[in-house]
């Protein structure tokens, strides 16, 4: 791959493995280390690769092996058996509330996410992958995919909802202010 | 397929219509469009992953990530691509041939740069150290780092005379690593009065090397190889800055 071509597929990608890689590891420095990590190893390995339409799964999969790699086995770890069993279906918070909130906020709202549903969550929401190829990244089956969706998503909700409300409470209605009398 | 199926299908069905063509996905959509309530279900599910993937595609990557990326992975790359191009090239040869009375006069000088086999690249750490973001912080990772971290941060410390450096310690603290021209080089960000350095550290051969410094779009480096390490540090500060602190 000449650096033209490497250049482009920077170009192409960059943003949304940064965006995966905040998700996972929650940290801005960590983040750039994963994304710059994952095109070294392209840089090295990747470009044999005989299926170029293949580039970006692949550098998905490798920036989330990556961070596994990278990541201490401590209690950050979340293994499936130890999460609340799922919950009903939660109404979603309405849409103009998670269009009122600020990107930063529904960053933070998915990173508390648990991670093993963080992952396929972030890469849902960031549209790059079809499930099946989300499925390939994680290295589970689909199935697995379609329910950690379906639990991730219930999770944000319950978060962005939490976070929702506390927006909600720092507002004053203006009809509450005209009410109130001097004591 | 009951509604609860469909909604558990559905629930994979990317906001933006990519996944439209999916077959796996027809039968629910299908469903969705007989049935009102599934309807509706549908479409306050898409338009809330819509709003959410809408906020996750505004965030954006720290200024200079994409020229350290490109300015890393292009060291990283193996001589192979090199190799691919026409071996014969009278230009080329030509120009090497005259190269070679210019190198073998700096030769001597460049060598301790490159410290041998299996030895980091000096210059290649002090390239990309120039062009890594700065901007990309959110707490030094030297407090990450015990006894070592806390003697990078001492000011007290100059750090040309930094303690012998154990890099499968860093390793097993987690210390952020690079690769550079295939070889691991560790990354410690550090504050020392209000100013951000990053100090990269690489096994090198023996011998050691006079620091040499380098200036280029704001940043600034000095390298040098000490007790088998490659070093370099770097800062938006300015080469004064450096000195200071050396």
């Amino acid at each position: 791959m000449g650096s033209d071509a490497f250049t482009q597929l920077v170009d192409a990608n960059y943003a949304p493995l940064y965006r995966f890689a905040l998700s996972l590891a929650r940290n801005q420095a960590d983040a750039s280390d994963l994304t710059q990590q994952t095109f070294f190893i392209w840089a090295t390995k990747g470009q044999s690769l005989r299926d170029a339409s293949k580039a970006k799964s692949w550098l998905f999969t490798t920036l989330y092996r990556e961070f596994l790699r990278g990541r201490r086995r401590d209690v950050r770890s979340t293994a499936l058996e130890d999460l609340p069993p799922d919950e009903a279906d939660p109404p979603a918070p309405a849409v103009d509330l998670v269009a009122a909130l600020d990107a930063e906020t529904v960053v933070a709202a998915l990173q508390e996410v648990d991670e093993v549903f963080r992952a396929p969550l972030t890469l849902f929401y960031l549209e790059e992958l079809s499930y099946q190829e989300i499925a390939a990244a994680l290295d589970v089956p689909i199935g697995t995919v379609m329910s950690r969706l379906s639990r991730g998503k219930t999770q944000l909700r319950a978060v962005l909802a939490r976070r929702g409300q506390g927006t909600r409470d720092n507002v004053v209605p203006f009809s509450t202010q005209q009410v109130r009398k001097a004591p | 397929m009951n509604n609860e199926q469909a909604k558990f299908i559905l629930r994979a069905y990317r906001p933006g219509g990519h996944d439209a063509g999916d077959a796996t996905f027809g039968a629910a959509v299908e469903q969705a469009r007989r049935d009102p309530a599934l309807g509706v279900w549908f479409a306050r599910e898409q338009a809330f992953d819509a709003a959410v993937a809408a906020k996750v595609r505004t965030v954006a990557p720290p200024a200079g990530l994409r020229e350290a990326i490109l300015a890393g992975a292009c060291m990283s790359r193996p001589p192979a691509a090199e190799a691919a191009r026409p071996r014969w090239r009278p230009a080329v040869w030509l120009a090497m041939a005259a190269a070679v009375a210019v190198l073998l006069s700096v030769v001597s000088v460049r060598w301790f740069r490159n410290a041998g086999p299996g030895a980091a690249p000096l210059d290649a750490m002090a390239r990309f150290a120039l062009a890594d973001p700065l901007s990309a912080h959110t707490g030094p990772h030297a407090d990450k780092l015990g006894a070592f971290g806390a003697w990078l941060q001492n000011p007290a410390n100059a750090i040309s005379t930094m303690p012998d450096v154990d890099l499968a310690q860093l390793k097993a603290d987690d210390c952020r690593a690079v690769t550079i021209a295939g070889h691991e080089v560790f990354e410690i960000c550090f504050q020392r009065g209000g100013a951000w350095y990053h100090l990269y550290l690489a096994r090198a051969g023996g011998g050691s090397g006079a620091p040499a410094f380098e200036e280029q779009a704001g940043r600034s480096v000095v390298s040098w190889t000490s007790r088998g390490l490659a070093c370099v540090l770097m800062t938006g500060g300015g080469a004064d800055a450096l000195r200071h602190i050396l």
